[in-house]
């Protein structure tokens, strides 16, 4: 026992005594949080509050153009522009502006587009009503499209350009209706001269309720906290990863590894006071992201983190998730024979944990081969957990497969590193 | 612990790394009796760090046997730890601990602890003249200073058998001296001690018995006088040991 203390001290003395990796350990973790959220927080309210600028060249001057000009202005999700320095945009220049990439989108609505539909409707109402003459609808037959031109920067996120076009359907398929209503109306009007023609009033005749399913009374309203919080803290929490066998691989270089190694009983021993303080570090990182959701983040307009009452059962799976970053730390920095080797070798494996686990897109959109692969990372299972308790009102049973995922993950881990240090003994 | 038996005993030992097929230690046997300095030398890459290192538990043998005590590292690996004392040729410390700190931890290893920890301690520090430094991180000691608690690392607990790869290396005349100095005072209480070096001068002095090794071979072995008393050609153990390996430049 005196000598896992001996350890645990030494491995303390030497972590606070490095200013400069003690301060990266935790700076750079909460800068990560911050800056993360703060980013998908836009992408979570769907662009909105972005206020992104968008050029209008509107050909039509009718119903059409002005329909679409006030949607757009109305949405509050863009800013339209419609000239450049006092002169009018014409197609050509809003094609050069988003293609050297100063405009995301550019709407180009055709000249005569509202008489186009407007010729469209009257031709269905004139198929629909052959018999009869009606004076404010013109006999046409024919039905002619309507090409509204969307020039779209290259850059542009597909989520984004998806976002707009499904605006823009939905202005002119209202416009359609509105038309078709009107004339239609003009139609039922001459057909029963006693009836007078109705008004088009817009109305919703459906509406959608959007209810977050849950098995309990749970009141936690999903939003870019609750999911950003678990999902960069486990990150940040795994890259405890490299500074673990950062340490590991110094000891061997100093020669302090070799010494220990002639020592009775301690390797085992020093390598259970190093994840016993790698922990406890990895503890207190979690314990500051929570902090900074339940502080900093309302302090700069997010919403406050709910942590939920299962507060238990959060600990424990922060500390599963602790040792089974701290198991591949020393996994690692046993195998690996060099910083450079260790480094990158961490960093790149966590990235990939991170991106198979759901951190950047969710599993539930990626391919059938990667969801099956997603299976496997230690992240996805951290993160299957967090959202439990974050976001289902999740208690200890609930995020118990999760918490023996990851401490299986850390006995494999720790048996790879004692199975390579056998190996190398006999070499 | 048998009367007359070797402190070490080493039998048709032969270390092939893996991926050679030229053997680093290559059958050799040896005994080394308790209350011996006994040398090992050799030009870089002879053997010597890979014998020391299976007589330290750090590597097992291709084949053959060692002996510590009468004990082999398959049965009883914890305890010949407990009784041997390693001073390794790299500063093996922790530069941001203080000597103290290094030393207490250390001693906290080899299951010393209290008042006999510091006690201890503080004697040794007294002894190699760093007492007044103690407090000092490693990282700010100069060289010297750095191979003398080096040393004390690996004889606070008192071992019966210390290995010593190099333990005056790179340091100046004061500190050799001292180290020496103190080390003859270590055997003479009863340790026996295993070295290393390239100092053939040093060695000559310093050792009761020597081995030379070259190519994983036991060319000769002895006491330095009788080896040059023997070899009428030979001045000195230097001469006897650049003759006997060569005056071709060696790579590790």
């Amino acid at each position: 026992m005196l000598r896992l203390l001996s350890s645990i001290y030494k491995e303390f003395l030497v972590l606070i005594r490095d200013r400069a990796g003690l301060a990266i350990l935790f700076l750079m973790p909460l800068v990560l949080i911050l800056i993360m959220t703060l980013i998908q927080d836009a992408t979570f309210k769907t662009v909105k509050d972005a206020n992104i600028s968008m050029i209008l060249v509107n050909n039509d001057r009718d119903s059409l153009g002005e329909a679409i000009r006030k949607g757009l202005i109305e949405s509050d999700f863009f800013e339209i522009v419609e000239e450049f320095d006092g002169v009018k945009i014409t197609e050509e220049m809003a094609k050069e502006a988003v293609a050297q990439g100063k405009f995301k989108i550019g709407i180009i609505i055709p000249e005569r587009a509202t008489e186009a539909i407007r010729g469209n409707v009257n031709a269905l109402i004139n198929k629909s009503f052959k018999t009869f003459d009606i004076p404010g609808v013109k006999k046409r037959t024919k039905k002619s499209t309507v090409n509204i031109i969307i020039y779209i920067d290259p850059a542009t996120s597909y989520s984004f350009k998806n976002s707009v076009m499904s605006s823009l359907k939905e202005f002119t398929s209202q416009l359609e209706i509105k038309m078709f209503f009107k004339n239609f109306s003009l139609a039922l009007a001459e057909m029963f001269p006693d009836q007078k023609a109705v008004e088009f009033e817009s109305f919703e005749t459906i509406k959608y309720q959007e209810i977050y399913a849950s098995t309990t009374n749970s009141e936690i309203l999903p939003n870019s906290v609750q999911h950003n919080v678990p999902a960069w803290t486990m990150f940040a929490m795994f890259f405890i990863v490299l500074p673990l066998a950062g340490n590991i691989i110094k000891e061997r270089d100093e020669g302090s590894a070799f010494r220990l190694k002639t020592m009775p009983g301690s390797y085992v021993t020093v390598m259970f006071s190093k994840i016993f303080i790698f922990l406890v570090v990895s503890f207190l990182q979690f314990l500051l992201m929570l902090m900074v959701g339940l502080y900093i983040l309302p302090a700069m307009g997010l919403p406050q983190l709910e942590i939920g009452p299962h507060k238990i059962a959060l600990a424990l799976l922060a500390i599963s998730s602790g040792l089974a970053a701290t198991g591949l730390g020393v996994a690692i920095g046993t195998i690996a024979t060099t910083h450079e080797q260790s480094s990158t070798f961490g960093a790149v494996l966590i990235i990939i944990f991170a991106a198979l686990g759901g951190i950047w897109v969710p599993i539930y959109v990626m391919p059938h081969t990667m969801r099956i692969f997603s299976q496997f990372s230690p992240l996805n299972w951290g993160l299957s957990g967090f959202y439990d308790i974050f976001l289902r009102n999740g208690n200890l049973l609930t995020v118990l497969p999760e918490m023996m995922k990851l401490l299986f993950f850390f006995a494999v881990m720790l048996m790879i590193a004692i199975g390579y240090n056998k190996i190398h003994r006999s070499k | 612990m048998q009367e007359n038996q070797p402190i070490i005993e080493i039998k048709h030992l032969t270390k092939i790394y893996r991926g050679s097929n030229k053997p680093a230690i290559n059958n050799i046997s040896l005994d080394i009796q308790p209350g011996e300095i006994y040398g090992l030398l050799g030009p870089n890459g002879a053997g010597k760090t890979t014998t020391i290192s299976i007589l330290c538990g750090l590597f097992d043998p291709t084949a053959g046997n060692v002996f510590i005590d009468g004990m082999d590292y398959t049965h009883s690996s914890e305890k010949i730890k407990s009784i041997i004392g390693v001073v390794p040729q790299d500063i093996a410390l922790y530069p941001s601990l203080t000597a103290k700190e290094n030393l207490t931890f250390f001693g906290h290893l080899y299951g010393l602890k209290g008042k006999n920890l510091s006690n201890r301690i503080n004697e040794c520090l007294e002894l190699f003249g760093l007492e007044k430094t103690a407090n000092r991180k490693i990282k700010t000691y100069s060289g010297g200073m750095k191979r003398r608690i080096n040393l004390i690392a690996g004889i606070l607990h008192k071992p019966k058998l210390i290995f010593l790869d190099e333990p005056t290396v790179g340091v100046d005349v004061q500190s050799r001296n001292v180290i020496l100095e103190h080390l003859r005072n270590i055997n003479k209480e009863g340790a026996t001690l295993i070295y290393t070096s390239h100092y053939m001068e040093e060695a000559e002095n310093f050792c009761t018995r020597v081995a030379i090794i070259d190519e994983g071979n036991i060319i000769t072995e002895g006491r330095p006088k009788d080896l040059i008393k023997n070899n009428k050609e030979y001045k000195d153990l230097e001469s006897m040991f650049l003759h006997l390996t060569g005056k071709a430049l060696r790579d590790e």
